[in-house]
């Protein structure tokens, strides 16, 4: 237990300085940008001698590493800057989109899981379909997610009518708290009504992020699940009579599923881009659209807050998949 | 999947035909993807229109062919500069080992332990919007993953005995680098690399979908679909062809790089 510990601190103390140096280079990029941020925070309008006071204020003619210090010191109490755009903190507009996006990350998140499991087993199994969802998860996972959410609303929402194809819910008089989660929120207020239309909402969306990164995770899962099948002690455990299906549940995925998990962590990443990008397309009014809004207009401190959340979300998801992997695995510790 | 010999050929070769297609687009594509060329929102087949045309009457296959020139050249191009800098990283940590080693792959998992689109987004915002500056910033998000494949080979032949019998003989470590160790790490880079170019594309594309690319009138595979996505439930051919267009670049890439890794691991 105690080595578990040991494991623990190394690896937050390595996503700590992560994210650390992620602020400096964010900082770094700041400093090399050749927008003046006095002059963008006054508008193109304003004349020499405002932005000279401006840039007093902000204290933009400080020795670098006094701002840096100010810049890290701001980050740890929750200080992201102020928009360009919007004139408002960084952190209070991104706390009016966070929750849609965590909402819609989460449920991509689990989805790829379950698809990555669905997709691992039914092509690893031998009957007729397998050669068919092979070459489906050939194209699919070639597909840009883009593409994959525009399909699914002209099947699903033109063609079908199963599923709406734009934002969180059909109802004015949603919950809008304890939580931002719609899904949570409906069941805590006693409007399941609420909670279902969001989860309707949510099929399409999360299904166009996770398709590819299920692929992905899918395709480690099933060469590790076809290598375990065959090792020794799996053998063993069938030798002395143990049923096939507590031999998979019990020895074999234990081992398969480590490189699936790593896989996992990784293609958080491509799911972030994924999230940015269909948010778009399904009107979904999270961290995507803020993004967007704030590219056109180079709005820095916007897009630098995005980058730091987006950051410690990958850093954070990635260090919880050590940790997993290491008390499933315990030999990974040493 | 286990390829032939006679596939994995006809499967790298697609790479050579993309890139004729590519640089061949504004040869063959049947009319200018900039100007409108007929009546607007016409649906595809009509005539002359093989994909139909957009909502102010542009052609478009032109404009997607102009796209897929556009996103393959980009996809190579970062592929390229990765290849160099990675390389010379890569080369750099593997031969000389010790400190140098240690900080080199230091930043470089620094880079690999952060998503590389979300800092591609964050260093445009940075050097301010457009193509090139969104060539950069991949660019510089990009080069890790290749100095950590170089640097690995390179460690892994510097054990060999031949490296070994050059460095004993008194060749300098530049030569033992440039002679010795960099082509025995050839095929795993181009194995590495064929396999990345779909995607590339794709990352690539997404960005563009955001915005980070040219200014309106320029024909990008990902921007004329977000421009385009009003029409998608009554002209879907509109937002849907460039996606197209980007689902084909990526299968190419992803099957010609299952060929070249066939052909070079069958040596």
């Amino acid at each position: 237990m105690n080595a578990t510990l040991i494991f623990l601190a190394k690896r937050v103390g390595a996503a700590v300085i992560i994210v650390l140096l992620l602020a400096v280079a964010i900082f770094a990029l700041q400093q090399a940008a050749p927008l003046d941020p006095a002059k963008a925070m006054l508008g193109p309008g304003a004349s020499q001698q405002a932005v000279t006071a401006q840039r007093q204020v902000m204290g933009l003619d400080d020795p670098p590493a006094e701002q840096l210090g100010r810049y890290i010191s701001g980050l740890v109490t929750g200080d992201l800057g102020t928009s360009y755009r919007t004139r408002r903190p960084v952190a209070q507009d991104l706390a009016a989109f966070v929750p849609a996006t965590v909402e819609l990350a989460s449920t991509a998140l689990v989805f790829a899981v379950l698809l990555a499991t669905f997709f691992a087993v039914s092509t690893s199994l031998r009957w007729p379909g397998a050669g068919v969802i092979r070459l489906l998860l050939l194209a699919g996972s070639s597909a840009p997610a883009f593409l994959l959410g525009i399909a699914a609303i002209l099947l699903f929402y033109k063609e079908l009518g199963w599923l709406p194809a734009s934002g969180r819910t059909e109802f004015s008089d949603a919950p809008s708290g304890p939580t931002g989660l719609l899904t949570v929120d409906g069941i805590l207020a006693g409007r399941l009504d609420v909670t279902l239309d969001a989860w309707r909402h949510l099929v399409l969306p999360a299904l166009a992020i996770s398709f590819g990164p299920a692929v992905a995770v899918g395709r480690v899962l099933r060469s590790s699940l076809s290598g375990e099948q065959v090792s020794d002690y799996a053998r063993t455990a069938r030798a002395k009579g143990i049923v096939e299906p507590v031999v998979l549940r019990r020895h074999i995925l234990r081992n398969a599923v480590g490189p699936a998990l790593s896989m996992t962590g990784l293609q958080v990443g491509l799911m972030f881009a994924g999230v940015l990008v269909v948010e778009q397309i399904f009107g979904w009014p999270g961290v995507g659209q803020y993004t967007a809004q704030s590219i056109p207009v180079a709005d820095f401190p916007a897009i630098a807050g995005v980058t730091l959340l987006l950051g410690v979300g990958y850093v954070a998801i990635n260090t919880v998949v050590d940790v997993l992997q290491a008390v499933a695995d315990p030999r990974i510790q040493a | 999947m286990a390829l032939g010999r006679r596939s994995a050929w006809a499967g790298a070769s697609l790479l050579v035909i993309v890139t004729l297609v590519a640089l061949l687009a504004p040869v063959i594509s049947p009319h200018d993807p900039l100007t409108p060329a007929g009546a607007p929102l016409q649906a595809p087949g009509s005539a002359g229109f093989a994909l139909g045309t957009d909502s102010i009457g542009r052609d478009v296959l032109s404009r997607v062919l102009a796209g897929i020139r556009l996103s393959w050249f980009a996809a190579l191009a970062v592929i390229a500069s990765g290849l160099v800098i990675g390389g010379v990283v890569g080369v750099v940590a593997g031969a000389a080992g010790g400190w140098v080693d240690t900080v080199l792959m230091r930043v470089t998992d620094l880079f690999l332990a952060l998503p590389a689109p979300v800092l591609a987004i964050a260093v445009v915002a940075g050097l301010g919007p457009g193509l090139v500056n969104t060539l950069i910033a991949v660019s510089i998000v990009w080069w890790p993953f290749y100095a950590r494949i170089i640097r690995g080979e390179i460690r892994t032949l510097r054990a060999r005995p031949h490296v070994e019998t050059a460095r004993l003989s008194g060749v300098s470590s530049v030569r033992v680098a440039w002679r010795h160790l960099l082509p025995g790490a050839v095929p795993a880079v181009v194995v590495t690399a064929s396999l990345d170019v779909g995607n590339l594309v794709i990352t690539l594309a997404g960005l563009s979908f955001l915005g980070l690319g040219q200014p309106a009138p320029a024909a990008e595979l990902g921007a004329d679909t977000a421009r385009n996505l009003s029409y998608l439930l009554q002209q879907w051919w509109i937002p849907v062809m460039p996606g197209i267009g980007v689902l084909v670049l990526s299968v190419v890439g992803n099957i010609a790089g299952d060929s070249v890794r066939t052909l070079l691991e069958r040596r």
